[in-house]
């Protein structure tokens, strides 16, 4: 029910009234307000310069809503998070166990990567039915598929993913109509085109994982794929491992493909070799995105529509359920 | 579901009336709101709301739709409400 408000404009962000208000002066020097549903509010993304207090920070974590910022360039700076108010002290434990015992971790881990191949693969597939020539791609993911149950580290586990993925990217050049040929994901700066995207598109969704966590239990710092409580929210970043290829490189395909995006949207800032969105892309991805997370399934075992979004949710819980000895975890496996 | 909410409240309780459903819903004109809500937020739409107005005096009607895809909404002239979520 809830919304995710994306604000590109510059002004300022005020409690007013208990609820929230949008301000920014019009050329004219006339003050645009735009009232926002404070209880229709489930995060906000800032990507414009936004003016706001503590006052507005104390109102958003009564209601509960998290707060993402970008730079200007579009970056993730960091999120609002506000104080917990599902916390489990008991999960927490229970999360730290599974970090804890090696083979506990490895079983969780394993159950990530394999997510994501399976979603790599499937991508593979689609195009491969489309008659694109992506079989040495889609055989190195098999395989890798294949090995995974004989990993017996996490770092094992992360080679071979590193593996298949960099032979997925290899099949970009297949799967996009490129002028210059992909050859490698680069991050820190995105070195081209499709980098960029990729880039944009995996905080973005990095971000929409982090504000499902916040609802549920689980403490977003201790992860079992990538290693925990260093930088940044990382268990985030193992769930989203299993929803890039499903949402983000999905959408970065149809843009691209049927040139709602072409190179004209990117720009290079100053002498730095990174390569950038411009507003106007950013805003369009931004927007393809958002419609994208409220697009449909039906649930096989809740037996109803569930959205994308909701997807990273339930995979939360299905985590929660697994740490707590309910059910044993099993990552998303797209069947639609 | 989806919520239209109207009203004929007092010149000195109106303004609470709208501030109190701004929190909830978007305002579409003089004294109509409208959006989606939850079975929840509409029982404590309806309990705020109670203690707002003084039932002697005042008229609040709420429609309620199954969701927002079954409602056919059609605009004259300008077009007041702002329901978008990303602002460029």
């Amino acid at each position: 029910m809830a919304q995710s408000y994306y604000i590109f404009r510059s002004g300022r962000l005020r409690r007013k009234q208990n609820t929230l208000y949008f301000e920014q002066e019009s050329e004219d020097g006339q003050l645009q307000k735009v009232p926002i549903p404070i209880e229709n509010v489930r995060d906000l993304y800032l990507f414009g310069e936004i003016d706001l207090n503590t006052k507005l920070l104390t109102f958003l974590a009564q209601n509960e809503v998290t707060l993402h910022c970008f730079n200007y360039y579009g970056f993730y700076i960091g999120s609002f998070y506000p104080r917990e108010t599902n916390v489990s002290g008991y999960l927490l434990v229970k999360q730290v166990e599974h970090y804890l015992d090696p083979q506990k971790r490895l079983e969780i881990a394993k159950e990530f990567v394999a997510g994501a191949l399976f979603h790599l693969r499937r991508n593979l597939n689609y195009y491969r039915n489309r008659g694109r020539e992506v079989d040495v791609s889609l055989e190195v993911v098999e395989s890798s598929l294949k090995r995974l149950n004989e990993c017996g580290s996490v770092a094992e586990l992360m080679s071979e993913e590193g593996r298949a993925r960099d032979a997925y990217y290899q099949a970009f050049n297949e799967i996009l109509e490129l002028q210059q040929p992909y050859t490698k994901r680069v991050r820190r700066p995105p070195d081209n085109e499709v980098n960029s995207l990729i880039s944009f598109g995996n905080s973005l969704l990095y971000t929409a994982t982090l504000s499902e966590l916040y609802v549920t239990q689980l403490n977003p710092t201790i992860s079992y794929l990538h290693e925990p409580s260093q930088r940044r929210f990382s268990l985030a970043l193992d769930l989203s491992e299993i929803f890039k290829p499903l949402i983000v490189d999905r959408l970065i395909f149809r843009l691209l493909n049927r040139g709602e995006i072409d190179e004209n949207d990117f720009e290079s800032i100053g002498e730095a070799k990174g390569v950038y969105l411009k507003e106007g892309a950013r805003k369009k991805f931004v927007r393809v995105f958002e419609e994208y997370l409220q697009t449909t399934v039906k649930h096989r075992r809740l037996k109803r529509h569930v959205s994308y979004r909701h997807l990273i949710r339930l995979e939360a819980y299905k985590l929660i359920k697994h740490l707590v000895n309910i059910e044993t975890y099993k990552s998303l496996r797209a069947w639609w | 579901m989806y919520v239209i909410i109207v009203y004929d409240i007092e010149q000195e309780r109106v303004a609470k009336v709208c501030q109190y459903l701004r929190r909830f819903l978007y305002w579409a004109q003089n004294s109509v709101f409208e959006g989606e809500l939850s079975e929840a937020q509409l029982v404590k739409v309806k309990s705020g709301l109670s203690k707002l107005i003084d039932p002697q005096r005042d008229s609040v009607y709420i429609y309620q739709l199954p969701g927002k895809k079954l409602v056919k909404k059609e605009i004259l002239g300008q077009e007041k409400i702002v329901t978008r979520t990303i602002l460029e």
